[in-house]
C-alpha cells in the first residue's frame, strides 16, 4: 500500500493557516493542507464541517479571509476560479455544472481559449480515454448523472489540470458507475495528477485514497495514512469532542410499549426511495442514519409533504393522512426541522421571534397578530432551549450556527407536534448547542412526543435513539432491537454488501 | 433591531429629505408654501401613493406588478361605459372595482402556478389590460348594448367621458375641513395598508414569502393563496387610483395614469422596499410619494419643462437602488472582519493580516 | 415534447404559415404577395429590436428600456440629417447612441448591480425625457427626403430596406455561429455559476448583451425613420413588449440557453403578422395592445409547461435508472446471500 506523502516532494497545493468568515460566522479556523502529485488525499468530516468552504477556496471561488495558498511552493492570489484553472486546479463539484441546452462537446469545452476546432478534438480524445461514452451532438440535459461527473473530469483535464478536487462524487452514483469512477481515479493517479477526494463514506475514502484529513468544526482533527486507518478511528475523529458513550437506559424503551404508534409510514416509494415502512411511537427517539445521497432527507420530506411525487400511506396518531403539504403536516401534529437551515429553516433577514411564531400563524384562526404574544412566546422558547441573543428581536442572521439551530428548533416546537422529524440536527454547530440539542430531544420523548431524528453522524445516532434504522440506497431497514452502538450503526452502513446486516 | 432601527433611519431619512425639499422650495418661491395650496397641490399625484402602496404590499413578497397602471385605465373606463350604459354610479364604481380586483387576481394566479418572472406576466397583462381598456367601447357596440348619445360606445374610445355626478367627482375635488378628498383616500389606504402589514397574520405572510419562499413553503406558509390575494389587492388600489383620478379629472379615460408608472415604482423603491423582497415600508412608500410629487410640484414652479422630471425621477430610482446595494455590501464586509477579529481574539492568534478578499 | 423546444423556431413559422392561410379562407387578399411584403417590411423594427433583446434575454436579462433607446435613437438620427450631417455619419450617430444607453444600462447593471428591471425601468423614463428635452417635445419633421429613398426603392417589388435587413440577418446568423464566444451568452443564460466556474468572464458576457440591446435598438431606430420619415415622440413606445413577446415566441427561453437570432426573426414577423390579420379579419385597431398581451401571456405560459414536463421526464428517467441498478445488483446479490 501506498504510504504518507513523500517528504522531499513539493506540494502542488499547500494551505496555510486559513480562515472564513460568512455572515459573521466562523467557518474555517486555521486550515493546513497539502495535496502531493501522483496521491489521493481524503477529506472526510460532517455535514457543515467546512469541507465545502475549503474546496470553494482551492478552487478560487471562494477567497479567504485570512491565510496563505501556496501552489508549486508559490504563494498564489485566486481570485476566480480562472485563477485556479490557469494554475492547472480544477474542482469536479458535487453537482456537476452542467448546461442543459448546450450540447454534450460543447459542456466539454466551454470557457476553454484557442481554436474551437482543436479543442473540440482534444475533447473528443480525453472523452475516450477517460470512458466518457455519450452522444457528443446531443444535449447537456441528457446525460446521466455518472456521464455529467466524467464531463467534468474531462473538463478538468483538458485545462491541463495537475490537481483534481472531487467534491462527494459518489453520492448519487450507483455501485457500477462508483466501480468506473474508481478506476478513472487510479489512472489520473498514474499520471501523477494530485487528487483530493471528499466523501462521507468511509469504505471508499479507505479503499481509494492514499492519506486522510479529518475535518471538525472548522478545524483538521487527524491526519494519517490511509492505510493506518480503519472506520472506527474515523467514526470516532468526526464524533463531537465532548461525546461520551451512552450510558445503558433500558427503561427508556419499555414506556413506549402498549400505545399505539404516533406516526405509522407504510410502503411510500419515491423516485429515491422505496417501499419504506415503519412506526414511531409516543416518548421514543427512532435514530434513522445513513450517508449523503441515501435518500434520507428525501424520506423526510415526502413524509412532511414537501414532495408530492410519493406513492403510499403515512397515518399520525392513527388518523391517516388524506394529503401531504407543510400546512396539513403542522395542523395535524406532524412537525420537521429541515437539514439545510438556511435554505429551508430560518428566516435570515427576520427578528429572529418572528421565525420561531412563523410555523403557528397557519394553525388558529387569528387573522391578527398579538405582538406581544409573540415576545412572550419567543422568550419562553429562549429559556427553554437556552438560546444566546440580546433580544427577541435580533437579526436571526446574526446569530451563531448554534443558536439559529435552536430558533428553528423553537418554530417547530411552538405548535406543539405529536411527532417530530430532525433531519441533521446538529448540523455545523458548536458543543454545547450541540448538548442542549439533545437535551430537548429528551425531554420531548420524556412528554410523550414521538421523535425522528436523521443524521449522518453515527454517534449522534448512537447517543439520542431508542432505536435505529439505517437508510441505504433509497431503501430503510431495522436494526434489532438494542442493537444501537456505534460500531454496529457503522458496519450497517458502510457494510460494502447491500441488505441489512443480519 | 438592527435592522428596524436601520428603516426607521431610512423613513427618517425620507421625512428629513421631505421637509427640506419643502423649505427650498419655499425659499425660491415663497408662494409654494402656502398651506392650502401645499394640500391641494397633492390631489395632481395621490394616485400616484395610492398604486404604490398596493404594489409595495407585492414588492414585500419579491414579486411586482407593473400591470397597475392599465389596471387605472380600464377601471376608469369601465366605470365611464357603465354609467353611460345607464348603471347608476354607485353600481358603476363597483363593477369598476370589481374588474380591477379580478385583473389583479388573474395576475397572482398566473404567477403563483407557475414559475415565470412575474416582471413578464404583468407585463404582458399591462398591454392585456390597456388593450381591453381601449377595445372595450367598441365591443360593447357589437355586443349590442345601448348607449346614450349620438355614436355609440365608439365615440368615446379615445376622448374621455364626462358629465360624471358630483356625487362622484367629489372625490376627485372635495375635502373634508382642509384636506381634499384624494389625500385622504391616500392616507385611509396607507393606514390600512400599514395595519395589514404590522398587524394582521396576512402581512406576516408576505413578508415571510419575501424574505424566503423556500422557508416559507417548509413552515407551511400558503404561497399560492397568499399570492393570489396580494395581486388581487393591488389590483383594487390600482382600481381606486384611477377612479380617484377620474373623479379629479372629471373625465373616464381608458389611458389614464399609463404615465404613472415609472413613478409608482419609483416612490415604492425610494421608500426603502427591496426590490427582493422582505423588507420596507408603506410609510416610506407614502414619504417617498410626497417628496416625489413635491419634486414634480418644484420644478414645474420653477419653470423646469415636465420633460426633464422623468429623467429625474429615473435618475433617483437608480440612484437610491444603487445607494442601498453599496451599504448593504459595506455593512456586510464590516461585520465579518468584526466577527474575524472577534474569533482571532478568543483563540489568542497573533492577528494575522487580513486579505481584503469579500465573500461571493 | 423535447423535439418541439428544439425546432421551436420551424414550429413558430409553420404555425405563422398555417395562421396566413386560416385566414385567407376568410379574406383571400392577405394572399397577394404585396400583403406578405409588406408584412416583412413593417417588421423590420421590432426585428431588429428583438434581435438585440435576444442576446439580454440569452443570458436571463431583461431590457424594458430598448424601445425607448430606439426613440432617442431616432432623435438623435433626426436631428444630425436636420443639422446638415450626412447619412452615413447620421446612421453612425444613432448607432452610437444606442450603444451609449445600452453600454449605461450595462454599467448599472453589472458594476453596480442595480437589478435589471429597475436599471431599464429607470433608463425606460430617462431616455423618454431626453427624447422630449432634446426636440422640446414636438415631432422632428422635414427630415431630408433622400433617407426614404431606401424604404421606397423596390427591387423585385421588395423595398430595397428589407433586402438590406435580409442580408444583414443572414450575415449575422454566420457570425453568430462562427464567433466562439457568441456561446458564451447561451452558457452564461443556461447555468450561470457553471459559466463562472468554468473560467467564463461572466460580467462582460453580460455587459456586452446589453450594450448590444443597445446598438441593435440605434439600428432599428434608423429603419423606423427612413420608413416613416419623421420621428414621433411615440417612437419605439411599448416596443419592448413586442420585443420581449417575439424572442420568447420564437424560442429564446426565459430560463436562458436556447434560441437563435431566427426566434427573433421568426417571432418579430409572427407577431407583426398578427397585427396584418386583425386588419384583414376586420378587428379593431384599438384591440392590438390586447391581443399582443394575450400572445406574450399565453408564449411564456406554454413555455413553462414545456419546461415542466422536459424536468419531471429527466427525473423520471434518473430515477429508473438507479432503480435498475439497485435491482441488477440485488439479483447479483442473492446466489451469495442463499451460499451463506
Amino acid at each position: 500500500m501506498t504510504a504518507g506523502p513523500a517528504p522531499s516532494a513539493t506540494p502542488l497545493v499547500s494551505l496555510r493557516d486559513i480562515w472564513k468568515v460568512f455572515e459573521s460566522v466562523t467557518v474555517l479556523r486555521g486550515i493546513d493542507l497539502d495535496i502531493y502529485p501522483g496521491t489521493v488525499l481524503a477529506l472526510l468530516g460532517g455535514n457543515g464541517s467546512g469541507k465545502s468552504t475549503i474546496v470553494k477556496i482551492i478552487s478560487g471561488a471562494y477567497r479567504p479571509t485570512a491565510g496563505r495558498i501556496e501552489i508549486r511552493g508559490v504563494p498564489a492570489n485566486l481570485s476566480q476560479p480562472s485563477d485556479a484553472h490557469a494554475r492547472g486546479i480544477y474542482m469536479v463539484p458535487q453537482e456537476p455544472h452542467i448546461f442543459p441546452n448546450l450540447s454534450v462537446l460543447e459542456n466539454l469545452t466551454v470557457g476553454l481559449k484557442g481554436d474551437p476546432a482543436a479543442n473540440a478534438r482534444r475533447a473528443r480524445e480525453v472523452a475516450k480515454e477517460i470512458g466518457l461514452d455519450a452522444d457528443f451532438a446531443s444535449t447537456g440535459g441528457d446525460l446521466s448523472i455518472a456521464s455529467q461527473q466524467l464531463v467534468e473530469i474531462v473538463r478538468g483535464l483538458l485545462r491541463n489540470a495537475q490537481v483534481l478536487i472531487l467534491d462527494e462524487p459518489t453520492s448519487s452514483l450507483t455501485r457500477r458507475e462508483v466501480a468506473n469512477l474508481a478506476a478513472q481515479m487510479r489512472r489520473l493517479k498514474a499520471r501523477g495528477i494530485g487528487l483530493l477526494f471528499i466523501s462521507h463514506r468511509l469504505n471508499e475514502v479507505l479503499e481509494l485514497t492514499d492519506y486522510t484529513q479529518v475535518l471538525r468544526d472548522g478545524r483538521i482533527v487527524l491526519s494519517a495514512p490511509s492505510a493506518e486507518l480503519t472506520t472506527d478511528m474515523l467514526v470516532e475523529a468526526m464524533l463531537p469532542a465532548d461525546f461520551a458513550a451512552p450510558a445503558e437506559e433500558a427503561a427508556r424503551g419499555d414506556r413506549a410499549a402498549g400505545k399505539g404508534p404516533v406516526l405509522s409510514v407504510r410502503h411510500l416509494s419515491s423516485r429515491v426511495f422505496q417501499d419504506v415502512t415503519f412506526d414511531v411511537h409516543p416518548g421514543e427517539v427512532v435514530g434513522i442514519s445513513g450517508v449523503v445521497g441515501s435518500g434520507r432527507t428525501e424520506l423526510a420530506e415526502a413524509i412532511y409533504g414537501i414532495d408530492p411525487h410519493v406513492t403510499g400511506e403515512v397515518h399520525v396518531a392513527g388518523r391517516p393522512v388524506p394529503r401531504r403539504t407543510p400546512q396539513i403536516s403542522q395542523a395535524i401534529g406532524l412537525s420537521y426541522v429541515p437539514e439545510d437551515r438556511h435554505a429551508h429553516g430560518i428566516f435570515l433577514a427576520l427578528p429572529s421571534a418572528q421565525t420561531v411564531t412563523a410555523g403557528l400563524l397557519s394553525l388558529g384562526r387569528a387573522r391578527f397578530m398579538r405582538i406581544h404574544e409573540e415576545a412572550g412566546l419567543t422568550q419562553g422558547f429562549i429559556d427553554r432551549l437556552r438560546i444566546k441573543l440580546s433580544s427577541p428581536m435580533q437579526m436571526a442572521r446574526t446569530l451563531s450556527g448554534g443558536n439559529q439551530q435552536k430558533v428553528v428548533l423553537a418554530k417547530t416546537l411552538a405548535p406543539g407536534p405529536r411527532v417530530i422529524i430532525l433531519d441533521e440536527p446538529t448540523r455545523g454547530i458548536d458543543a454545547r448547542a450541540r448538548q442542549d440539542v439533545y437535551r430537548t430531544i429528551r425531554e420531548l420523548a420524556a412528554d410523550g412526543v414521538g421523535v425522528v431524528v436523521i443524521s449522518s453522524e453515527v454517534g449522534e445516532i448512537a447517543e439520542v435513539s431508542d432505536r435505529v434504522m439505517v437508510m441505504k440506497r433509497g431503501r430503510l431497514s431495522a436494526l434489532p432491537a438494542g442493537v444501537k452502538g456505534v460500531e454496529q450503526i457503522s458496519a450497517a452502513i458502510f457494510a460494502a454488501n447491500g441488505g441489512a446486516p443480519a | 433591531m438592527k435592522a428596524a432601527s436601520l428603516l426607521r433611519t431610512w423613513e427618517f431619512m425620507l421625512a428629513v429629505v421631505l421637509v427640506l425639499e419643502l423649505i427650498v422650495l419655499g425659499l425660491i418661491n415663497p408662494s409654494f408654501l402656502n398651506v392650502e395650496n401645499l394640500l391641494f397641490s397633492t390631489s395632481d399625484f395621490a394616485h400616484v401613493i395610492i398604486a404604490a402602496v398596493g404594489l409595495t404590499l407585492i414588492i414585500m413578497t419579491g414579486g411586482i406588478d407593473i400591470s397597475g397602471v392599465s389596471v387605472m385605465g380600464l377601471a376608469s373606463i369601465v366605470l365611464g361605459l357603465a354609467f353611460i350604459a345607464g348603471a347608476p354610479i354607485g353600481l358603476a364604481a363597483a363593477i369598476a372595482l370589481a374588474v380591477g380586483i379580478a385583473a389583479g387576481a388573474f395576475n397572482g394566479a398566473v404567477i403563483a402556478s407557475t414559475d415565470v418572472n412575474p416582471l413578464i406576466v404583468t407585463l404582458a397583462t399591462l398591454f392585456l389590460y390597456a388593450g381591453i381598456a381601449t377595445g372595450l367601447p367598441t365591443l360593447l357596440d357589437m355586443l349590442g348594448f345601448v348607449a346614450y348619445g349620438a355614436g355609440g360606445f365608439e365615440a368615446y374610445q379615445y376622448e374621455g367621458i364626462t358629465g360624471l355626478p358630483k356625487s362622484f367627482t367629489w372625490i376627485g375635488s372635495g375635502r373634508i375641513g382642509w384636506v381634499p378628498m384624494p389625500l385622504v383616500v391616500v392616507l385611509v389606504f396607507a393606514a390600512v395598508a400599514t395595519f395589514l402589514m404590522l398587524r394582521t397574520r396576512f402581512g406576516r405572510y408576505l413578508k415571510l414569502i419575501g424574505v424566503s419562499p423556500a422557508v416559507a413553503h417548509f413552515t407551511g406558509v400558503p404561497i399560492r393563496r397568499t399570492l393570489v390575494a396580494v395581486y388581487a389587492i393591488n389590483g383594487f388600489t390600482a382600481a381606486v387610483a384611477g377612479l380617484v383620478l377620474t373623479a379629479y379629472l372629471g373625465s373616464a379615460r381608458s389611458d389614464l395614469g399609463s404615465e404613472a408608472l415609472l413613478s409608482i415604482i419609483t416612490a415604492v423603491v425610494l421608500g426603502g422596499s427591496s426590490i427582493y423582497g422582505g423588507e420596507g415600508s408603506v410609510l416610506g412608500t407614502l414619504l417617498a410619494g410626497f417628496v416625489i410629487g413635491f419634486m414634480r410640484q418644484g420644478l414645474l414652479a420653477l419653470g423646469i419643462t415636465s420633460d426633464v422630471v422623468p429623467v429625474i425621477i429615473g435618475g433617483l430610482l437608480v440612484g437610491s437602488v444603487a445607494l442601498r446595494i453599496g451599504l448593504a455590501k459595506l455593512n456586510t464586509r464590516l461585520a465579518n472582519r468584526a466577527a474575524f477579529a472577534a474569533e482571532r481574539m478568543a483563540v489568542g492568534g497573533n492577528g494575522a493580516s487580513l486579505s481584503n478578499g469579500d465573500p461571493h | 415534447m423535447k423535439r418541439i423546444v428544439k425546432s421551436r423556431e420551424l414550429l413558430v413559422l409553420a404555425l405563422l404559415v398555417a395562421m396566413i392561410l386560416a385566414v385567407s379562407t376568410v379574406n383571400a387578399a392577405v394572399l397577394r404577395p404585396i400583403t406578405l411584403i409588406n408584412i416583412v417590411n413593417s417588421s423590420l423594427f421590432l426585428m431588429l429590436i428583438a434581435i438585440g433583446q435576444m442576446f439580454v434575454v440569452l443570458t436571463r436579462g431583461i431590457d424594458v428600456s430598448v424601445g425607448a433607446i430606439a426613440g432617442l435613437a431616432a432623435v438623435i438620427f433626426g436631428l444630425a440629417l436636420n443639422a446638415g450631417f450626412p447619412l452615413p455619419l447620421a446612421m453612425l450617430a444613432a448607432l452610437v447612441t444606442g450603444l451609449a444607453c445600452g453600454s449605461f444600462n450595462a454599467a448599472g447593471i453589472v458594476v453596480f448591480g442595480v437589478p435589471p428591471i429597475i436599471m431599464t425601468l429607470g433608463a425606460l423614463g430617462a431616455y423618454r425625457g431626453l427624447m422630449r428635452v432634446l426636440t422640446g417635445g414636438s415631432w422632428i419633421e422635414s427630415i431630408p427626403q433622400s433617407i426614404k429613398s431606401l424604404a421606397v426603392t423596390r427591387y423585385q417589388s421588395v423595398p430595397l430596406m428589407v433586402w438590406a435587413i435580409a442580408v444583414l440577418v443572414v450575415v449575422l446568423a454566420v457570425l453568430l455561429s462562427r464567433i466562439k464566444s457568441v456561446r458564451n451568452f447561451y452558457a452564461v443564460g443556461d447555468n450561470r455559476e457553471g459559466a463562472y466556474l468554468l473560467g467564463i468572464n461572466v460580467r462582460a458576457t453580460e455587459f456586452t448583451a446589453y450594450a448590444l440591446a443597445g446598438l441593435f435598438s440605434g439600428a432599428a431606430a434608423i429603419v423606423f425613420t427612413g420608413q416613416i420619415g419623421f420621428v414621433p415622440m411615440q417612437t419605439g413606445s411599448g416596443q419592448e413588449l413586442k420585443a420581449i413577446a417575439a424572442v420568447v415566441l420564437g424560442g429564446v427561453g426565459l430560463m436562458g440557453g436556447t434560441g437563435s437570432i431566427w426566434s427573433a426573426v421568426i417571432g418579430a414577423l409572427f407577431l407583426t403578422a398578427i397585427d396584418s390579420m386583425m386588419i384583414f379579419l376586420k378587428v379593431p385597431g384599438s384591440w392590438n395592445n390586447a391581443v399582443a398581451g394575450a400572445v406574450l401571456l399565453a408564449v411564456v405560459v406554454f413555455d413553462y409547461l414545456i419546461r415542466r414536463t422536459v424536468r419531471n421526464r429527466q427525473l423520471a428517467m434518473r430515477a429508473a435508472e438507479m432503480h435498475r441498478a439497485e435491482e441488477d445488483h440485488d439479483r447479483a446479490l442473492q446466489p451469495r446471500e442463499a451460499a451463506r
